[in-house]
């Protein structure tokens, strides 16, 4: 370990925790899911950064949106978000999840990802180089540090706005909502 | 290949056939003997239908449906005899009324393709058992794969309309 270090984990031993211990949820979404292999096989062993692939959602702390989404693929990572526990972290990979990218004037392709779920950390690109996850990661290391990475609490405050969204572009969705959604501006008249 | 051309040509009389390269053999059939056209190449060795596709010409108002069809090996010689041949066969329907007669009769594995092209296109063929959504998760207006549909229009109407969440409230 190192020693510089050991104040740090002293002082807030979760923290370090959730940062050293970053587990990928296995969900590829577009073509960015190419630069994975390499980068948690030995070309660029992400396990050094305590980054490692994951079976289910449930053991996951970190999404990884691999590219385009379109709104098929949208319900299913708005559904394997909710499941997975806090605290969670979320990281757009290229440039299509920022704003549409090369598909802005697409008819099926979600242009900006965080009306619908909060993103906590952009790689721009297209396509990014297995390094830029690398980049990422040591920068979602400082957010974590400073407590700026706080998606998951936005997701729980304004949990009334994502799923007014989320509705809008669905209309009915198949599952009830994940927080209680109470209505404060409208006063109830009973 | 130039007999199975001569064969074609001798048995239906309003097709068009031209070899476009070695191994291409292009049909342009009217819609009345596209099934018939198709139970003769299934009889003849063509039991492979490997795409059902679909062009939208805007200009002349009409719909293409493009068969791909292609022969399976079963012995060297065989093989050699047919050529390689992959026989596309392209048939034109009206975009103002838009139907058809459904192959699956004639080759099962059609029904996912006339499925989507049903979905994509608005191409209704009749005799088909499940016409029902596919791919498409929203319902669209219009069958977005048509060339007059706008899609820069409907970013505008559906993904552009959903607020961020950031500006509810007043604070970022």
């Amino acid at each position: 370990m190192d020693r510089n270090k050991l104040v740090k984990w002293l002082k807030a031993p979760t923290k370090m925790g959730h940062k050293y211990s970053l587990h990928v949820v296995y969900f590829c979404t577009g073509c960015g899911i190419i630069e994975i292999p390499p980068v948690i096989t030995s070309r660029w062993d992400a396990e050094r950064f305590g980054v490692i692939p994951v079976a289910t959602p449930r053991q996951a702390n970190l999404f990884l949106i691999t590219g385009y989404v379109s709104v098929k693929t949208l319900k299913a990572i708005i559904r394997t978000y909710e499941q997975m526990p806090e605290p969670k972290f979320t990281v757009g990979f290229g440039s299509c999840p920022i704003n549409g990218g090369m598909y802005w004037d697409s008819y099926n392709t979600i242009k900006h990802l965080d009306k619908y779920i909060p993103v906590d950390g952009w790689i721009a690109g297209c396509m990014p180089r297995p390094e830029a996850i690398f980049v990422a990661v040591t920068h979602l290391w400082t957010l974590i540090d400073k407590g700026m990475a706080d998606g998951y609490k936005k997701y729980r405050e304004k949990y009334k706005y994502y799923r007014a969204n989320q509705e809008q572009l669905y209309g009915k969705m198949d599952w009830p909502p994940l927080f209680p959604i109470e209505d404060k501006d409208e006063p109830n008249p009973s | 290949m130039k007999l199975l051309k001569e064969k074609l040509e001798s048995i239906f009389s309003s097709i068009q056939v031209s070899i476009l390269k070695q191994d291409r053999l292009i049909i342009s059939a009217q819609k009345d003997v596209v099934l018939s056209i198709l139970s003769f190449l299934k009889s003849s060795g063509y039991a492979h239908l490997a795409l059902v596709s679909c062009v939208d010409w805007l200009d002349e108002r009409e719909f293409e449906l493009v068969y791909v069809l292609s022969a399976y090996m079963q012995k060297d010689d065989e093989y050699i005899d047919k050529e390689k041949a992959n026989i596309i066969l392209k048939t034109r329907i009206s975009r103002e009324n838009p139907e058809f007669l459904t192959v699956i009769s004639i080759f099962k594995n059609a029904e996912p393709y006339e499925r989507e092209i049903h979905e994509f296109y608005g191409i209704d063929f009749k005799g088909h058992p499940r016409l029902t959504p596919l791919f498409l998760e929203r319902e669209y207006k219009m069958p977005p794969f048509r060339k007059d549909f706008d899609t820069r229009e409907y970013v505008k109407e559906v993904f552009d309309k959903i607020p961020f969440v950031d500006n509810k409230d007043g604070k970022k």
